[in-house]
């Protein structure tokens, strides 16, 4: 079970700053938001693609990639359905299909699959501490940027339990796979209680911990690793200031958007 | 040295700070009497390292049924199974406003295993709602210090009509954010997302929570044991909220569903955004509904 996406390497990407990176995906969803024409998509598309190879990225992109490809067509549908402007090609009852329909269609699931490429490009180059401390200097309170933090080193854990009370329960002869969708999920809440309860035990020991440690002291709490702003965590903000800006002027003289 | 003042200090009493050294500025559990009177229960339950505890309790909890979960999408890019969406709910009735965060953050965790978005930001307000509003209206249909988990016809129509409040203003909230962004029409997400949580929230829930209230409540883990301070608004305000949350997210839904597959045109839009595929229409009519909602929400 994956329970990072986040990989280990030496590239510029992941050598810059946690808030860059963070700004990067900002440019990003703020740049494919202006254009629905798929043909002013595709700069994007590439610049992902340069950006994957860079950091070493492609072992996520090859996990995701029916993801990737399969989401396409789905929104396709879900927004040549309510596109009803152009000549028709087919014009039959509640379906009204035309050229501009199909690119406005396309133009959106392109977009959604850009919005998740780049997101599995931060979370390939970004650790958790990274994010919790970009978090932290985009002012999130200290306490839930450490709730988030605390939470995500929880998953594995709470998942690693779960499939050990669920094949403990196999062991005795409990069947999961038996009934209905309804009926299997059904099934999964005896194997659910023990993980709950389990997970109940540990709320005063941690809490104890916590404040051992001084948590909420009211005392800002230093960090483990420094992180500053280099001439590359410049260079790479200006080259996404400048892809924001093209693609808001893109959008500002009619090129990003599909005609009828 | 002010002696007084650091022996009074809860780190001194257990024995966690030095002698000689200075107390820090502010407690980490702030005692009930320390407390602002006047704060909203989401922001006073961060002073409590419990109630903190229990956020990211509930946050990974969720988070671990959410994402194996994730790769068997019912719509791929739209939605997937989420068997893990009673946790929210579940939680709610136990640990109150943490359970409002944790799922908040929750939702995010799970995002993150999935691919995160812009939408995110409104699935994060959606979920805090999702987990906030369940515990909130049960304090008033239900009887002061009711069970949830009794199983009579009355108590269930109650726990339905909570979650049922709950689902549907995480469903406008994202629908209504991710049409606002251009990722998907309001009528795909609005009604998979009421659908989702509600057959977690009437096949899943009520079993856990049968199962695990009890024990948590001879734990004395429930939000009333581990914050008394807070303190339940005047009946008429809630009820007024109660209104509004309702009327808010009914409102959001039809319209959002009418307008977005261009059933309805509201002739108060301006014609310009009238037209197919109506995300500003969409956009215009539903926000004040989500406002009124949200307003609602907080008068609870």
């Amino acid at each position: 079970m994956l329970t990072s996406l986040y990989l280990d390497r030496a590239s510029a990407i992941h050598r810059l700053h946690p808030v860059v990176k963070l700004f990067g995906l900002f440019v990003v969803f703020w740049s494919v938001f202006w254009v629905d024409r798929p043909l002013a998509l595709v700069p994007i598309a590439v610049l992902l693609i340069l950006a994957a190879q860079v950091a070493g990225a492609w072992p996520n992109f090859y996990a995701f990639r029916w993801f990737l490809i399969l989401m396409i067509p789905p929104t396709m549908i879900e927004w040549m359905a309510v596109y009803r402007q152009g000549p028709p090609l087919i014009d039959f009852w509640f379906i009204h299909l035309s050229g501009a329909a199909l690119r406005y269609g396309f133009g959106k699931g392109l977009r959604l699959a850009e919005l998740l490429a780049a997101s599995i490009l931060f979370l390939s180059t970004t650790t958790v501490e990274d994010f919790s401390q970009s978090l932290i200097n985009l002012r999130i309170p200290y306490r839930v940027a450490f709730a988030m933090s605390l939470a995500f080193r929880l998953v594995p854990l709470f998942m690693d339990s779960a499939l050990t009370v669920v094949q403990a329960q196999r062991l005795r002869g409990y069947d999961f796979d038996q009934g209905n969708v309804f009926e299997r999920l059904r099934r999964y809440v005896p194997a659910m209680i023990p993980v709950f309860m389990g997970a109940l035990r540990r709320v005063n020991n941690m809490a104890m911990a916590l404040e051992a440690r001084g948590f909420g002291a009211g005392v800002r709490p230093t960090n483990l690793s420094a992180y500053s702003m280099t001439r590359r965590d410049v260079v790479a903000c200006a080259l996404l200031i400048v892809i924001g800006t093209v693609y808001f002027l893109l959008y500002l003289y009619g090129y990003g958007a599909v005609t009828p | 040295m002010n002696t007084e003042k650091l022996s009074a200090h809860p780190m001194a009493i257990r024995g966690v700070i030095p002698q000689g050294s200075r107390a820090p500025h502010r407690p980490a559990t702030a005692p009930p009497s320390a407390a602002p009177r006047r704060a909203h229960e989401l922001r006073l339950m961060w002073r409590n390292t419990r109630m903190v505890v229990l956020s990211v309790l509930t946050a990974a909890l969720y988070a671990a049924v959410l994402v194996p979960f994730k790769v068997v999408p019912l719509i791929p890019g739209v939605t997937e199974l989420r068997p893990g969406n009673a946790i929210p709910v579940v939680c709610s009735f136990l640990f109150g406003p943490a359970a409002a965060w944790g799922s908040a953050i929750g939702n995010m965790i799970g995002d993150f295993f999935g691919g995160v978005g812009p939408g995110d930001v409104f699935g994060f307000f959606a979920n805090l709602a999702y987990g906030y509003i369940p515990y909130k209206v049960w304090t008033i249909v239900a009887a002061p210090d009711q069970s949830p988990v009794a199983l009579t016809p009355g108590t269930l129509a109650r726990y339905v009509l909570a979650a049922l409040a709950a689902s549907m203003l995480c469903a406008d909230l994202v629908g209504w954010g991710d049409n606002l962004l251009a990722l998907r029409p309001f009528w795909v997400l609005g009604n998979i997302i009421i659908m989702n949580n509600m057959v977690a929230a009437i096949v899943l829930a009520p079993l856990l929570l049968a199962a695990i209230y009890p024990r948590v409540r001879r734990a004395h883990l429930l939000f009333t044991d581990l914050m008394p301070e807070i303190e339940a608004s005047a009946r008429p305000r809630r009820l007024v909220g109660f209104a509004m949350l309702l009327g808010g997210e009914v409102t959001a839904w039809l319209a959002g569903n009418l307008v977005s597959a261009g059933y309805w045109r509201p002739a108060l839009v301006p014609a310009a955004f009238n037209v197919a595929p109506y995300t500003r229409a969409v956009a215009l009519t539903v926000s004040p509904a989500i406002v009124i909602a949200i307003i609602g929400m907080l008068l609870l």
